[in-house]
């Protein structure tokens, strides 16, 4: 076998156009792994929000909260049901009532954002652990106060504590705090009393869902079945991270298409580039391939140790392309999700999965790129290395 | 046995396989084509060299001596005609079996040394054993051997562009001879150094031939060279003249 | 021998390794023509804009609805030639559920005179005015499934839940390509009178209105803000660009990944052209340094060098817009008929083009420079006694 070494020391011997074609690929690399980590960050996102143990019931046929719509007499019964694990008198159960607000960006001009604004009942914080207040806090129930999501608050032009929001005339709301809620979604919305977010925007009589914790998981069936057995309620229930599951999907899967027709653009460009390199390393190295030829080493020998080095070249530029995308971890990505149409602010983020699946990729490139050239060095003859 | 008796017996083992040729070439002919139209460069060559020999072919530029040499070393194939070395018939070899051929039987040295810039001395030396299935520790004390024989162990760690010419030299010898092969093949070594460094090859490959019973075939213009092998042969257009 | 011709045959010199760099350089023109017209077209709802329609909704958010009577109250305000209104109906067709068409709910009269872009043939506007359950189809949407004159088409109401059925009445053209030919449109009075829950009677989701001199729209604008100014729902006029605006700039951030993609593919191509650029210049030291004992000038070298790049990403862009034009549009008429709603129009732009045209210059100068600069630095006694 013809030693790495000799690829290793061959590549670092020509360093300025080893590092251009690996800057190359390395910009390949970096779009793969950005946009793998971007709809990885929405989708953990979305995970995060549910909790296995939470049933979400909703009006049959609403793809979203913003869309749904229960009768005020049926929530009641709604959250009185069996599988819902006891609390107090009642059970860990809450209703919420969801409005899609329109408010100016921050940072641009002209440029506006929807959030969700969610009307809530003291219960919703037992069934959403994650809430943390970071900074103020928590609103009053039944008061015109609210919290604001830590994503949404840098968002949104004038919003903070202290500040108050015009939602309705006369009866502006005034933000008291802000919170956390594990990079989840919830931390793109805006939280108050759910009869004072009803009065303000005429919801009066209904709600948008009833959420349930369930006794234990498995109970989940017995619900759904129960409840799609009535037709005239006209509900569905889904679990807590089926439903966000369901509403990343759009994005994600927007993102992933997207940035892989241009990952694939790009990697064309790079594998050329990469070629281009080879091509003059064989052209530049003949007497060598000729001396190892004359040497005995056979032409599938060369081929292989050709092929080799430029894996090793795309390996170096993947790993400086995954280097680059892992800093972007520090920036947070917002945009309007398609499903929930409301602001949602997620971050680049990476999962073992992706930096293995980018350093595959940028080696399929060192070997699609390397190939032409490694079979040219195989065809060098032993005589080359005879000439002067 | 004393030492006497182990070079008597090593001369006799000598005379004997002076006797067989190493080397047989009979109706050599090789030609280039450019397009239809032939380029012939040897043109029937019959030849014998004695296992152990030292023999140096000379030549004007043009003469073909070193596409005879090449074709000897199983680098190229001939035309017409038929190759034999140590028993083995060379023109009835696929490539990859000359490649291994290669690798057992021949050593090079060329006029441009040829070292891989990128591998230190050591790492030179040590290529052709990376063909055998000798361990790691094995080849180590096979490339002191070589590099000791000639006269460069201090220098094992050094890269190519490290070392002068005649170091260069002296390191692609003892690539040459580092798996032990049958003929050393050596095209103008002494072409490209100053007279002081090719004296010293020379001296290296005169050890080489009568120490370690090496059959050296050297091509070379150098008339100093030339006395220093133990045979003379003239090619000119492409045919053997009788020496 | 002139310039030209050296700088020609220096670029030759190499076929091989010239013909992957225009490769490469085609390729990547190809890429960047495409992501452009992607946003060109997602923005073309700017230049669909005219300049003398305004749109007013409700203040707090684009989902909330405003009274009908505000219609009515608008209607003696001076300046204005016309106003219409609608609803967001957001339904499905069951038979293709995943694809996306716009549905509104329209006025009978005027929505249709402010909006003279869209084009129904009289005799079937007549049809449509005649049958409450009458609809307007958009031609690309009725030609994807086939819907005739007569057609009875139900579809799936999510934020008005239940079967709505529909009479295709009639079919529009647009005079602007950049308008959406794929909406359905229909009765208002349809909705408002049909199984809806009456919280939702007697609303429009927003009015369009058109006014008389284009330089007044803001003073309308302002006008009609202020007549709503102490009511329950408060209004915000703007004019039809701005509201475009404010949905493009829902999805900023995914331009702006855009744009920064588009630079990447830049620093690809000229990373490319620069590696091959300075293989050239390093094989050719030798014979720079013969030119310059002649008496060329490190000048005469540079020029030379950025000539051949020139030269280089002149052909590769050339190329790449020979090829992007017949595969962008082509693939583009794809589009139009499937994604019509987002895409109304897919082709390239000349602005495109020329942008192109201009970035493949600047790729061409850019690659040159630190080649042309060490090619210019170079000693005539060191380049001479350089051996390839």
């Amino acid at each position: 076998m013809i030693p790495i070494a000799y690829n290793v020391h061959s590549l670092a011997a020509r360093r300025s156009t080893t590092i251009a074609a690996a800057l190359g690929i390395a910009l390949v690399v970096f779009v793969f792994a950005a946009v793998l980590m971007l709809a990885n960050g929405v989708e953990q996102t979305m995970r995060a929000t549910g909790s296995p143990l939470n049933a979400i019931i909703l009006r049959k046929g609403s793809q979203a909260e913003m869309q749904s719509g229960i009768e005020e007499n049926a929530v009641g019964v709604l959250r009185a049901s069996p599988e819902a694990a006891p609390a107090g008198s009642g059970t860990m159960s809450t209703a919420e009532v969801v409005v899609i607000i329109t408010a100016s960006a921050a940072g641009t001009k002209g440029g506006v954002s929807n959030a969700v604004v969610r009307g809530v009942m003291p219960e919703s914080f037992m069934l959403r652990q994650q809430l943390q207040i970071i900074e103020g806090r928590n609103f009053t129930p039944g008061s015109d106060e609210v919290i604001v999501g830590r994503g949404i608050a840098s968002r949104l032009a004038d919003v903070g504590v202290g500040r108050e929001l015009a939602l309705k005339r006369n009866r502006p709301v005034k933000i008291v705090g802000v919170f956390s809620a594990d990079n989840s979604s919830f931390e793109s919305e805006i939280w108050g009393d759910l009869n004072s977010i009803r009065a303000i925007f005429n919801r009066q009589g209904a709600v948008s869902s009833v959420t349930l914790r369930l006794k234990n998981a498995s109970l989940f069936e017995d619900l759904r079945r129960r409840i799609a057995s009535d037709p005239r309620l006209g509900l569905e229930v889904k679990r807590e991270p089926t439903y966000y599951d369901e509403q990343s999907q759009g994005l994600s899967v927007f993102i992933k298409t997207l940035g892989l027709v241009i990952a694939i653009f790009f990697s064309v460009g790079a594998m050329i580039g990469a070629m281009i390199t080879m091509y003059a390393q064989v052209a530049q190295r003949s007497r060598e391939i000729g001396t190892l030829r004359a040497l005995g080493f056979r032409r599938s020998r060369v081929l292989l140790s050709f092929l080799l080095e430029a894996i090793l070249l795309s390996l170096i530029g993947g790993a400086l392309g995954i280097v680059g995308a892992l800093g972007m971890s520090f920036v947070h990505f917002s945009t309007v999700n398609f499903q929930s149409f409301s602001e949602l602010v997620f971050r680049f983020t990476p999962s073992p999965g992706i930096l293995i699946g980018s350093l595959l990729f940028a080696s399929i490139m060192g070997l699609l790129g390397g190939l032409f050239p490694a079979v040219r060095a195989s065809r060098v003859s032993p005589v080359a290395a005879m000439r002067d | 046995m004393t030492l006497n008796g182990v070079s008597t017996s090593a001369a006799v083992a000598k005379q004997d396989a002076a006797a067989k040729p190493i080397v047989t070439l009979r109706g050599l002919k090789k030609s280039y084509y450019r397009g239809l139209i032939e380029l012939p460069v040897l043109d029937g060559i019959d030849l014998d060299i004695p296992s152990g020999a030292f023999e140096a072919l000379m030549g004007p530029s043009g003469s073909g001596k070193t596409t005879l040499l090449n074709l000897i070393a199983g680098l190229d194939r001939p035309t017409a005609g038929t190759i034999q070395v140590n028993g083995v018939n060379l023109s009835s070899m696929s490539e990859g079996a000359l490649a291994d051929w290669r690798a057992r039987t021949i050593g090079f040295v060329f006029q441009s040394y040829n070292l891989i810039p990128v591998l230190t001395a050591a790492g030179n030396v040590e290529l052709p054993l990376l063909l055998t299935k000798l361990s790691a520790s094995n080849r180590k004390d096979r490339v002191k051997t070589a590099l000791r024989i000639v006269g460069l162990e201090e220098r094992m760690g050094h890269l190519p562009r490290e070392l002068s010419g005649g170091q260069e030299q002296r390191v692609a010898i003892a690539r040459a001879i580092v798996s032990d092969p049958t003929i050393v093949v050596a095209d103008e070594p002494t072409g490209d150094l100053d007279r002081k460094s090719a004296d010293e090859i020379l001296d290296l490959l005169v050890k080489l031939n009568r120490e370690f019973g090496k059959t050296i075939l050297m091509v070379t213009h150098d008339p100093a060279a030339a006395d220093r092998a133990s045979v003379r042969r003239h090619l000119d257009k492409g045919r053997l003249l009788n020496s | 021998m002139t310039y030209r011709t050296m700088l020609i045959k220096n670029a030759f010199r190499n076929r091989f390794r010239s013909i992957l760099t225009i490769t490469g350089i085609g390729v990547a023109i190809l890429a960047f023509v495409f992501l452009r017209t992607v946003v060109d077209v997602w923005n073309s709802g700017l230049t669909a804009a005219a300049e003398d329609r305004l749109v007013t909704r409700h203040k707090v958010s684009i989902t909330m609805l405003l009274p009908r009577t505000y219609y009515d109250r608008m209607g003696n305000q001076p300046n204005v030639s016309s106003i219409g209104y609608a609803n967001w109906f957001g339904a499905t067709y069951p038979k293709d559920e995943h694809s996306f068409f716009a549905n509104f709910a329209v006025d009978d009269d005027n929505y249709l005179n402010v909006y003279p872009e869209i084009v129904v043939p009289p005799d079937q506007l007549a049809a449509w005015k005649a049958d409450p359950a009458g609809a307007i189809v958009g031609q690309t949407l009725a030609a994807k499934y086939g819907w005739k004159l007569g057609d009875k088409v139900t579809l799936t109401g999510t934020i008005y839940p239940g079967d709505w059925t529909f009479n295709v009445c009639a079919f529009y053209t647009t005079t602007n390509r950049a308008i959406d030919k794929s909406s359905f449109l229909f009765h208002w009075k349809y909705l408002n009178d049909g199984p809806i829950s009456d919280r939702m009677r007697e609303q429009v989701g927003w009015l369009v209105i058109r006014v008389k001199d284009p330089s007044q729209g803001s003073a309308v604008a302002g006008a009609i803000d202020s007549m709503f100014e102490s009511s329950e729902a408060q209004t915000l006029t703007e004019s039809e660009r701005a509201f475009n605006l404010s949905f493009i700039s829902m999805y900023a951030a995914i331009f702006t990944a855009m744009d920064v993609v588009s630079v990447v593919i830049l620093l690809i191509m000229t990373m490319i052209v620069g590696n091959t650029i300075a293989m050239g210049v390093r094989e050719r030291t030798h014979e720079y340094g013969v030119l310059r004992a002649i008496g060329f000038t490190p000048r005469h070298l540079m020029v030379l060098i950025f000539g051949e790049s020139l030269f280089i990403t002149a052909i590769g862009g050339a190329l790449g817009l020979l090829i992007a034009l017949p595969i962008v549009n082509g693939f583009g008429k794809f589009i139009e008929d499937n994604l019509g709603s987002f895409f109304p129009y897919f082709a390239i732009s000349s602005g495109t083009v020329a942008l192109a045209a201009v970035l493949a210059l600047v790729v061409g100068l850019a690659s040159a420079v630190l080649p042309a600069w060490t090619a210019a630095r170079l000693q005539v006694t060191m380049a001479l006694r350089r051996l390839g």
